[in-house]
């Protein structure tokens, strides 16, 4: 045992908080040092002064000035004396849990008027729900055919492989939209 | 609730069997209304509370004042205690907190407390040397230096010394008190004991 760890267990020492195996340490390097001896001595001398020092008395005024408060804050209206309430619910005082209550009916009326009548699915694609199954993709395995929907073709009016008509379109655009770093 | 007599008795109460209550029996009569239960609380603790939070305020007036604060909120508020905690847990707590606001605020107003102020400005009253002759004198004198050593120590050791050393409070107790963990509490007292006896070694 060194000294930084004989101070630090003065206190355990003195008030019987060491084990056995620590105690012996303990005294042993006491009675090796004087000095240590000496402090030990002194801080049981000096707690034993602390503890017989007496009790600050409050005065005989004390009692009735107290008194005289506690009847201030009865009569006081705005600050009134915190009573428990009679009842609660769930830990809940009857006023909050009548606003949780409220708060609970109303998120399920909300809820119930928004689900979906009849088992409808919503508008988009429903939860994956598990079972991968691979199903034939529509369009390759029905190729369209050109010689049935050759003539709904021809009959459009624009051509969309006429690439002249897209420079057309975009060539007043062009003049005034300009990239910041096009230095025309 | 029953309504409480203009002038609260100093006297022991005449409640029977007073002594057989602890603390917590004595919160409890009192929360279901029983305003004698909080007279014996009030007679068994204003003198303690007195002593812890004189060596906070150095000051009898002001800490009668904080202790009269505490007692009261004890009133006001006494459905706030659980029966988790010791009473004296929860008392000593409220008292130890209003008496740290106190601090604050006297910090505050830019009157130094004498744990803020240098050694050289520190003033105990104490007389220039210890009279020989008169034991009451002699032991007043022991007092006044053994309260201006706690006096010097730092705040946090001295709230853990006062509730140790005076109050004979658990270390678990203080723990919960302070809000510190248990070993620190214990280094705190160790290391304020060390420091008490070598402001106070001159004495024996």
């Amino acid at each position: 045992m060194d000294r930084y760890q004989f101070e630090d267990a003065i206190s355990a020492y003195l008030e019987n908080d060491l084990s056995l195996s620590e105690r012996k340490a303990f005294e042993s390097y006491m009675n090796e040092n004087a000095d240590a001896k000496n402090l030990v001595d002194s801080i049981r001398s000096t707690m034993q002064s602390i503890k017989n020092m007496p009790d600050i008395k409050t005065s005989d005024k004390f009692m009735p000035n107290l008194s005289r408060r506690i009847e201030i804050e009865r009569n006081r209206p705005s600050k009134k004396i915190v009573e428990r309430p009679s009842k609660t619910f769930f830990g809940f005082t009857p006023l909050y849990a009548g606003i949780m209550t409220v708060l609970v009916a109303s998120f399920i009326t909300v809820g119930v008027s928004l689900w979906p009548e009849n088992g409808k699915s919503f508008d988009h694609a429903p939860a994956f729900t598990g079972n991968i199954t691979e199903t034939p993709n529509p369009v390759l395995s029905n190729p369209v055919t050109p010689t049935n929907n050759a003539p709904v073709l021809a009959t459009s009016e624009i051509d969309s492989a006429d690439t002249t008509l897209n420079k057309k379109k975009n060539f007043k655009l062009n003049d005034k939209v300009q990239f910041v770093k096009d230095q025309r | 609730m029953n309504q409480l007599s203009p002038n609260l008795s100093m006297q022991p109460l005449a409640m029977d069997n007073q002594f057989r209550y602890t603390d917590e029996e004595l919160i409890a009569r009192f929360q279901e209304g029983d305003e004698q239960a909080y007279v014996e609380l009030v007679n068994r603790y204003r003198d303690k509370l007195m002593t812890f939070i004189y060596h906070f305020v150095k000051d009898n007036e002001q800490a009668e004042d904080i202790v009269q604060d505490a007692l009261l909120k004890l009133y006001t508020h006494k459905h706030y205690y659980r029966n988790i905690a010791k009473f004296s847990t929860w008392i000593y707590t409220i008292a130890g907190n209003l008496a740290k606001t106190e601090l604050r605020k006297k910090k505050h107003h830019k009157v130094t407390s004498i744990s803020q102020m240098g050694l050289e400005d520190r003033d105990y009253e104490l007389p220039a040397v210890a009279p020989e002759t008169d034991e009451v004198a002699q032991s007043e004198y022991i007092e006044k230096k053994i309260q201006a050593a706690i006096q010097n120590l730092p705040l946090h050791f001295r709230t853990v010394t006062i509730l140790r050393d005076i109050q004979e409070l658990s270390y678990e107790e203080i723990s919960k008190i302070v809000d510190v963990p248990l070993g620190t509490v214990k280094s705190r007292i160790n290391r304020a004991r060390i420091q008490l006896q070598k402001e106070l070694k001159d004495l024996k």
